[in-house]
């Protein structure tokens, strides 16, 4: 038998949680599906659960000189129409699922599933997002790339709760989202790809891409973003087939009953080839 | 004004809009049984041992060996089992049920029964052929004399899971006068009663099938309530209890019946003058692991093999295959869908091949009035294709966006597709074979109630039948209702399906309601009945398929235009613009809710719908893995109706269900071929099937 706990508060919801392992369910959206039972039979939970979506000092977007904060009880809904929410990510909250499931489901909990499909992870990684984690004892930040482990895996100690994620406030001149999809609406994703770039003068000063759907995990790599910042649009140019070639070595998609490894290799590498064509474009 | 024509409100609106229709899984009886499926894990093999786990006190289970009469599901070829008899021919194959109160305990029942098989090599591939079927017209081969060229293509079309809303479910129970009685997600009432009759051992006034609410059938629940309804039944009467069975979204895609998978070889005889002098089709479709009804798929897709087009000579063959997989069966367009997209396509690739315009080539050979059939009988009514063709073409711009899209790097296309659909039940089966009958009962207040078999499952039969009633009679609508179909009170018409309700059963309760008018004392109660008498000179031998093929035919043009994404291969579905030939339109909105409906569930046939079978197992289980169109990918659609009345019809009216499906797959493959500038010659035409495509340069 599954104990169920409604805290009234923040600080009940962190007492629950330094005695009881439990599953925190926000919108329910992802667990609710992933728990599902027989229909008239109650869902399978196979441990207590702490439910959190009343908590109204759990939810909101506010901005200070760390970045943009959106608390974990935020919905999608909520995210896509803020005006502090970073544009690329509504662009990709746009896109999430559908309109009736964006009103429940929480940004921090498309996160905290670590699905290697989850739609917004892939920009938290593109845009350096941090998560707070708080618990009895204190609280500590960690940044996403670190924070999701593996599939459905992450770096979230029993007794915390994850209360906000962290955008740093960002300075690019142009972005990119891509979501490859089944279907344009009610779909899993096949391939994503987030990007953004900065140019000064003739120089490529900023330059990030990251993927999902393609690996365990979102995939970004600082080592082939360093080796590009600093060159001048035209090497860019030059090198294109060169840094296609590096980032089609850590997407490494698998077959499933979605679609198949060759098709999201090629369909990434083919939006990196876009990408960069914008970039050294200019636009 | 056209009093048919004009729309009317649908009669199920208010309790649907108000969720107060009643499906099946909203039903319950005191002292109400659940039931649970046990089915195979392996794809072919034998039984070798049933361990049963220790059953908790009120459990129960049933299987083969507690079957009363025939072991087989009554289907047109009853090979099918009701439970698996000693051998089990595909992953899913229903072994028993365990039946009791509570869903948790039959569940943890079904994960600890065990089963010993004695495995056998299973069957894949199309290699063994077990229904056969061919025709001839003209002399294919003494053709080959004049020809100077021969074109040949292969095609292939996948899986289609029906994806109705409502999953299959069926409840058995005793009626208030104890007689067994079924109800559940349906089609056809009368198939259920004759399938537990003959699997019970039980006589004609021994069952009962009362149809309630339905969420959707599309084919799937032509056959498969059988089934389940013969699983129910066996236990109900055991334990003269209610038992009700509703299978999960994941059981009802891997397990019940889906469109056939084919794979087509067309070979077109040209002369000098690029004249197709004849062609020769060779169809293979795969059954899965029971022939059921897949005999009249098979017979229906090789009437439908040459479309609407006439050829000389003609030499059809085709074949179902026995693999080791879920059955296929009935599903709307039940075999043309697949043989209309291959000689779609082929027509299209002929021209292409020969450098003369398709558009030229298909007008050459169109179907016309008095034309000899592909099975040598004849086109008896009015054709109008000519006329829908340049309807559509003008409604779409379509020559003018054609040669635009050609230009290579615009990656946007535009496709066409024509097609003709056979109504009612093959040859002279609606006369020979089904003999329909509907019944017409008026009231001492006047108030008339319509009494025949099709049921409303979304499509608006109830509303469009009982239109025709009150037109004919001059009654205002609700002076008339339909009574949901009961098999206690109900003549037999016939199953909903085949297209054939507003065509056969319309037709038949117009006739009613004209005699009823003749026969009509106000104040008085009255009844009449109607059996079905079709036309005359309809004679057709299924036996070698020779003579006329359907009693009448509907005919459609769809043209669909698409956007093509080169970095993703995925396409987009933009415009669309029908025009058919229904004869006439009962209410216009219902006939556009069919054609608009209709045709997006052949373009997901087409460009999206995806379900693949890896060693006798289905990977789409749900319906966020089997790909549906939404209302996002929906295009903007336009339709337009000709009148062409058929004498048989009421007021003219035709069969349209199945034929807005069948063109959908075929345009939008078209479009997509006009985009990229390469041949398809597979669907679906999903992205993962475009990137092959443009690797190889046309």
């Amino acid at each position: 038998m599954v104990e169920k706990y409604i805290p009234a508060s923040k600080k009940e919801a962190l007492e629950v949680l330094s005695k009881h392992d439990c599953y925190i369910v926000a919108g329910g959206s992802d667990l609710m599906v992933m728990k599902k039972n027989t229909a008239g039979l109650a869902p399978k939970f196979d441990k207590d659960i702490l439910y959190t979506s009343h908590i109204d000092e759990l939810k909101g977007i506010y901005e200070d000189e760390a970045g943009v904060h959106v608390k974990a009880g935020t919905t999608l809904d909520e995210v896509l129409n803020s005006k502090l929410a970073p544009a690329l990510l509504k662009k990709a909250v746009s896109q999430v699922a559908s309109a009736n499931i964006r009103h429940f489901a929480t940004l921090v909990g498309n996160l905290a599933n670590a699905s290697p499909a989850g739609d917004t992870i892939v920009v938290d990684f593109l845009l350096d997002a941090k998560v707070k984690l708080e618990s009895v004892g204190g609280e500590r930040i960690v940044d996403v790339e670190n924070f999701v482990l593996g599939v459905r895996k992450i770096d979230r100690h029993p007794d915390e709760l994850i209360t906000e994620l962290i955008f740093p406030k960002l300075d690019y001149s142009g972005d990119m989202w891509w979501k490859v999809g089944s279907r344009k609406a009610d779909s899993i994703s096949k391939v994503m790809v987030a990007g953004y770039w900065g140019i000064r003068g003739k120089i490529v000063e900023k330059f990030a891409l990251s993927f999902g759907s393609v690996s365990i995990k979102a995939v970004r790599s600082h080592d082939i973003e360093k080796e590009i910042i600093g060159l001048s649009v035209s090497e860019l140019k030059a090198r294109k087939n060169e840094f296609i070639e590096k980032y089609g070595k850590i997407v490494t998609p698998i077959d499933d009953q979605r679609s198949n490894a060759e098709y999201r290799h090629k369909v990434a590498m083919n939006i990196v080839s876009e990408f960069i064509d914008k970039v050294v474009g200019g636009k | 004004m056209d009093k048919f024509k004009t729309s009317t409100a649908k009669v199920d609106f208010p309790e649907k809009v108000r969720g107060e229709a009643k499906f099946t899984d909203d039903i319950s009886f005191p002292d109400m049984l659940f039931a649970k499926t046990v089915r195979s894990t392996v794809a072919r093999g034998k039984i070798k041992k049933i361990t049963l786990p220790k059953m908790p006190e009120g459990y129960h289970w049933f299987c083969a060996d507690d079957i009363k009469g025939e072991n087989v599901v009554n289907i047109i070829f009853s090979d099918w089992p009701v439970f698996a008899a000693g051998r089990v021919k595909f992953i899913g194959e229903s072994i028993g049920i365990f039946v009791g109160k509570d869903k948790e305990i039959l569940d943890k029942l079904a994960s600890e029964i065990k089963i010993d098989y004695e495995e056998e090599t299973p069957v894949y591939e199309l290699t063994e052929s077990y229904i056969h079927k061919a025709f001839k017209k003209g002399d294919y081969e003494a053709a080959k004399a004049k020809a100077v060229k021969v074109i040949k293509h292969t095609y292939e079309t996948g899986y289609q899971e029906q994806a109705y809303l409502e999953n299959q479910g069926i409840i058995c129970y005793f009626d208030e006068n104890d007689k067994l009685t079924l109800t559940g997600s349906m089609q056809c009432p009368f198939y259920i009663k004759r399938a537990v009759m003959r699997s019970c051992g039980l006589k004609d006034d021994e069952v009962r099938v009362i149809q309630p609410a339905v969420g959707g059938a599309f084919g799937g629940k032509e056959h498969y309530p059988s089934m389940i309804g013969s699983q129910v039944a066996v236990a109900a009467i055991a334990l003269h209890k209610p038992v009700k069975m509703c299978f999960e979204r994941a059981e009802d895609i891997t397990f019940t019946t889906k469109r056939h998978p084919s794979h087509s070889e067309y070979e077109a005889l040209i002369d000098q003058d690029n004249n197709i002098l004849g062609l020769k089709i060779r169809v293979g479709l795969n059954g899965g692991a029971y022939k059921g009804c897949s005999g009249v798929v098979l017979s229906r897709a090789l009437i439908a093999s040459s479309n609407a087009y006439v050829f000389e000579n003609l030499d059809v063959v085709g074949d179902v295959y026995m693999t080791n997989t879920t059955p296929t069966a009935a599903f709307r367009g039940f075999g043309s869908p697949q043989t209309i997209f291959a000689m779609e396509m082929f027509i299209h690739h002929v021209a292409k091949e020969l450098g003369v315009d398709p558009l030229e080539l298909r007008f050459k050979y169109l179907a016309k009035q008095g034309d000899v059939t592909a099975n040598n009988g004849h086109f008896h009514d009015p054709i109008v294709l000519k006329e829908l063709m340049e309807k559509a073409m003008k409604m779409s711009d379509y020559k003018r966006k054609l040669k635009a899209y050609s230009k290579p790097g615009c990656n946007k296309g535009i496709g066409m597709s024509i097609f003709l659909h056979g109504c009612g039940f093959t040859g002279s089966g609606e006369s020979d074979i089904i003999h329909g009958k509907v019944k017409l009962v008026k009231d001492e207040h006047d108030h008339v109630y319509c009494y025949a078999a099709p049921v409303d499952f979304g499509q608006g039969n109830r509303t469009t039948l009982k239109k025709i009633v009150s037109n004919t009679l001059g009654l205002p609508e609700d002076q008339v209702s339909f009574e949901a179909p009961d098999t206690d009170h109900t003549p037999d018409s016939g199953p909903t399906a085949a297209s054939r309700t507003i065509i056969i059963v319309g037709f038949l309760f117009e006739k009613c309601a004209k005699h009823l008018k003749e026969i009509w004392k106000s104040g008085e109660r009255q009844e009449y009945v109607e059996p079905y008498v079709g036309p005359s000179y309809i004679h057709w031998d299924e036996d070698t398929m020779q003579g006329d093929a359907y009693p009448g035919y509907s005919w459609g043009v769809n043209i669909v235009e698409v956007e093509f994404n080169p970095v993703t291969y995925q396409v987009s579905v933009l415009n669309t613009w029908s025009t058919y030939d229904v004869g006439r339109v009962v209410d216009e909105r219902i006939a556009v809710g069919q054609a608009d409906g209709g045709l997006l569930q052949g373009l997901g046939y087409g460009y999206l719908e995806e379900m693949k079978c890896v060693d006798g197992r289905m990977r789409n289980r749900n319906l966020s893995d089997y790909i549906i169109p939404t209302f996002e990918d929906a295009p903007h659609m336009e339709t337009a109706f000709i009148d062409n009345p058929f004498i048989y019809g009421a007021n003219g009216a035709k069969g349209m269900g199945e034929l807005t499906l069948v063109g959908g797959a075929p345009a939008v493959a078209l479009a997509i071929e006009n985009a990229i500038g390469r041949k398809i010659s597979k669907i679906p035409a999903n992205p993962e099937y475009l990137m092959e495509v443009m690797k190889h340069e046309n």
